[in-house]
């Protein structure tokens, strides 16, 4: 326990000293949220930005449902094709886009009424409130679709005489967290990344006694490379907790970002994916002859996976399949565990998210172990 | 009492044997000289008995016990000077000797006191806030000593300390082994200098190619040659030398002229001087001076590995 506070008190010393170290931990992580504020903008109350799709084109009743979205205080709608949506919404133009499929008014008047979908990446709050309030409307017209048995004309009657008075959309006014939820998720997101750099670089510092040999003057010491490894590891930990505390701290408090979830709670999690960030790290150290086989190994992972997990973006932007593939990162299943804390799910309801964080961390971490067990010169770690 | 006895040492690297069953022992209080060419195989033994090699066969006794078993005994007891650098650029002068002598369990007022005392003893008493970046080839060198003697280890091992460094860092160092003997500290010295080893080292050990090919004091290793005598003659001008004649002579083996010296290698059990001598003269070179040297250690590792120590 001495030997491991001795070799903890040093690593802390020289990853102190390195000012480069201290700006990967607290200073980008901060301009990450400042980078998020911006690019996300407002305060929240904005209008939402609907789009509609509409592939029933030429029907009277599809019509008056969209002229009834419109009529919402706190929705401004254009029309718009659906392979116009994804760049709309990524430049920010829209917020939503409600996409009508063919036969929607058939469907309405056969009181069937057909799946209609929602694009977003406000999250699935404002597609929630925005679902919400569209069902509710469709599940009327269902009632005049009975009404009118099948008859279209009856139907367009009987719409335009409930449409006239206290027949709105919605009562309430879509209330929009989602710009303080997404200010969040983005700084998270950043943070994510400057995590899985912050673990690889603390990591790192393995490879570099190896390369300045101070390593086996270590291993000629009483202490055990065990020792060595979980002071590193120890250290590792204790940085990175301090920086998810910090970032966090600041964003709360200096940025005003409401994130939607607890302080604990967020921290809490952020800290398994550390150990995620850890597991990963040692992998790449246990791969890498050198540094610079190890920061290389680290472009190629970090950065790409990061992407492709919605770290930098939101993931509705990317194509379905990179979609898919986003699941089998650690990223993804953070960052949307955040999303569901938000829309208010519980613990409970993410157990199996926070198991998939555990499982990559103790993957990593077996991987890891096995590749030093391995590595027949005796200048392996364990 | 034996501080290291190594019995049955072997290394090998896949196929290649570096280090072919060694048996040797060093004695307390010894200055023990490991010999050898570029590649014989030193720093691999070296690494074994440090614990920074795993053995491939063979057993390691520290002070009587076995370091396989006792291995933190062992490590305890043993400090290490690797041939490479192996220092912290981004650390001090004393927090790098600091920073190892406490993973020797060191700590406090001891603590503070032994890493003062091992830099003072390699001469970087005022370099104390220095960087090593800052640092001349010798005084690394010498920081590198100072990392591995600040917590007083009984068997101090040294691979190539003085290589590539200045006459004067050099001298330095050959002076604090032999005070850090005379303190008590037993002393591994590898080198391929011989003219260091021959210097400093009580006892040394010629190794080739993996083997120990000879062992024992610098006498008992010369008189492993004693089949061989050098004679060098100092004459007057040697520009009259007549070498095939002198080369004829029964016994002689090689004659080499340095200036006005006449070297002759001979067989020792022919005693030929006479007629050696009787030749020079008939060639009219005017004697200033006979002399018959002991044979370098030199001479006995040419002799027993075919080769120069250092590749030239
Ligand atoms: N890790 C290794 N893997 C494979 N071969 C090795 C390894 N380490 C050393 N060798 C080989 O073992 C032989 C002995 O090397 P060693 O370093 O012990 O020589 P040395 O006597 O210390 O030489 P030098 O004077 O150059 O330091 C060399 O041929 C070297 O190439
Ligand atoms: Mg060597």
């Amino acid at each position: 326990m001495r030997d491991t506070l001795w070799l903890i008190r040093k690593t802390f010393m020289s990853t102190f000293k390195n000012y480069l170290n201290l700006f990967i931990y607290f200073v980008f992580p901060v301009m990450g949220i400042l980078l998020a504020t911006l690019v996300q903008g407002g305060t929240g109350d904005s209008e939402l930005k609907m789009g509609i799709v509409n592939h029933d084109g030429g029907q009277a009743i599809t019509k008056r449902m969209m002229d009834s979205v419109g009529k919402q205080d706190s929705m401004l709608v254009i029309e718009l094709e659906e392979n116009e949506i994804k760049g709309r919404i990524a430049s920010g133009e829209l917020d939503a886009a409600i996409i009508f499929p063919t036969g929607f008014a058939q469907s309405l008047i056969a009181h069937k009424p057909a799946d209609v979908k929602i694009v977003s990446i406000k999250g699935a709050q404002v597609t929630g409130q925005v679902t919400a309030t569209l069902d509710q409307h469709i599940n009327n017209m269902v009632s005049v679709g009975r009404a009118a048995q099948g008859d279209e004309a009856k139907f367009i009657a009987l719409y335009d005489k409930f449409q006239k008075p206290g027949f709105e959309l919605a009562g309430k006014k879509v209330e929009d967290q989602s710009v303080n939820f997404n200010k969040t998720n983005q700084s998270i997101g950043y943070l994510l990344i400057l995590m899985l750099v912050s673990a690889s670089n603390l990591s790192g510092i393995l490879i570099k006694e190896r390369e300045n040999r101070t390593y086996y003057r270590l291993l000629s010491s009483p202490i055990s490379p065990r020792t060595y490894v979980l002071s590193n590891i120890i250290v590792n930990l204790t940085m990175m907790m301090l920086q998810i505390a910090v970032t966090l701290l600041i964003m709360m408090t200096i940025f005003h970002v409401d994130p939607g979830i607890p302080y604990w709670s967020m921290f809490l999690i952020l800290v398994l994916f550390a150990l995620v960030a850890i597991g990963l790290s040692l992998v790449i150290v246990a791969f890498s002859s050198s540094s610079s086989t190890a920061s290389g190994m680290q472009n190629m992972i970090l950065i790409p996976t990061s992407l492709l997990s919605g770290c930098m973006f939101p993931l509705v932007l990317m194509p379905e399949t990179m979609q898919q593939l986003a699941r089998f990162l650690p990223q993804y299943w953070l960052l949307d565990t955040f999303s569901d804390l938000q829309q208010g799910g519980s613990f409970g309801e993410l157990s199996l998210n926070l198991i998939i964080l555990i499982a990559f961390s103790v993957v990593f971490t077996l991987i890891a172990v096995y590749k030093f067990g391995r590595n027949n010169d005796t200048r392996s770690y364990i | 009492m034996n501080v290291l006895e190594v019995k049955q040492l072997s290394k090998k690297f896949g196929d290649f044997i570096a280090v072919d069953n060694i048996t040797m022992s060093v004695k307390e209080g010894e200055i023990f000289g490991f010999l050898g060419a570029n590649g014989a195989g030193k720093s691999t033994a070296i690494n074994m008995i440090a614990s920074l090699l795993r053995v491939t066969k063979g057993e390691i006794e520290v002070l009587g016990k076995n370091i396989a078993k006792h291995s933190k005994f062992a490590k305890m007891n043993i400090g290490i000077v690797p041939q490479e650098m192996a220092i912290y650029e981004d650390m001090t002068a004393y927090e790098n000797v600091r920073f190892f002598a406490g993973l020797y369990g060191l700590r406090g007022a001891e603590l503070k006191e032994r890493v003062i005392e091992a830099l003072a003893f390699v001469g970087l008493g005022d370099k104390h806030k220095s960087y090593p970046k800052n640092f001349s080839g010798g005084m690394k060198r010498r920081l590198n000593i100072a990392c591995a003697i600040a917590h007083r280890p009984k068997l101090l091992i040294m691979d190539e300390p003085t290589v590539g460094i200045d006459p004067q860092s050099r001298n330095y160092i050959l002076g604090s082994v032999k005070k850090l003997n005379e303190l008590g500290c037993t002393i591994i010295y590898t080198s391929h200098y011989m003219e260091e080893v021959e210097e400093i080292c009580t006892r040394i050990a010629i190794i080739d190619h993996g083997k120990i090919i000879a062992e024992g004091t610098k006498g008992q290793l010369k008189a492993i040659i004693t089949n061989q005598k050098n004679i060098s003659i100092e004459v007057r001008s040697a520009e009259n030398l007549n070498k095939s004649k002198l080369e004829a002579i029964a016994g002689v083996n090689r004659v080499e002229v340095e200036d006005r010296i006449v070297k002759v290698t001979s067989d020792s059990e022919i005693n030929n001087l006479n007629r050696i001598i009787q030749q020079l003269m008939a060639d009219d070179l005017e004697i200033r001076a006979v002399e018959e040297n002991e044979p370098s250690l030199e001479t006995v590792f040419l002799t027993l590995t075919g080769r120069s120590l250092r590749d030239q």
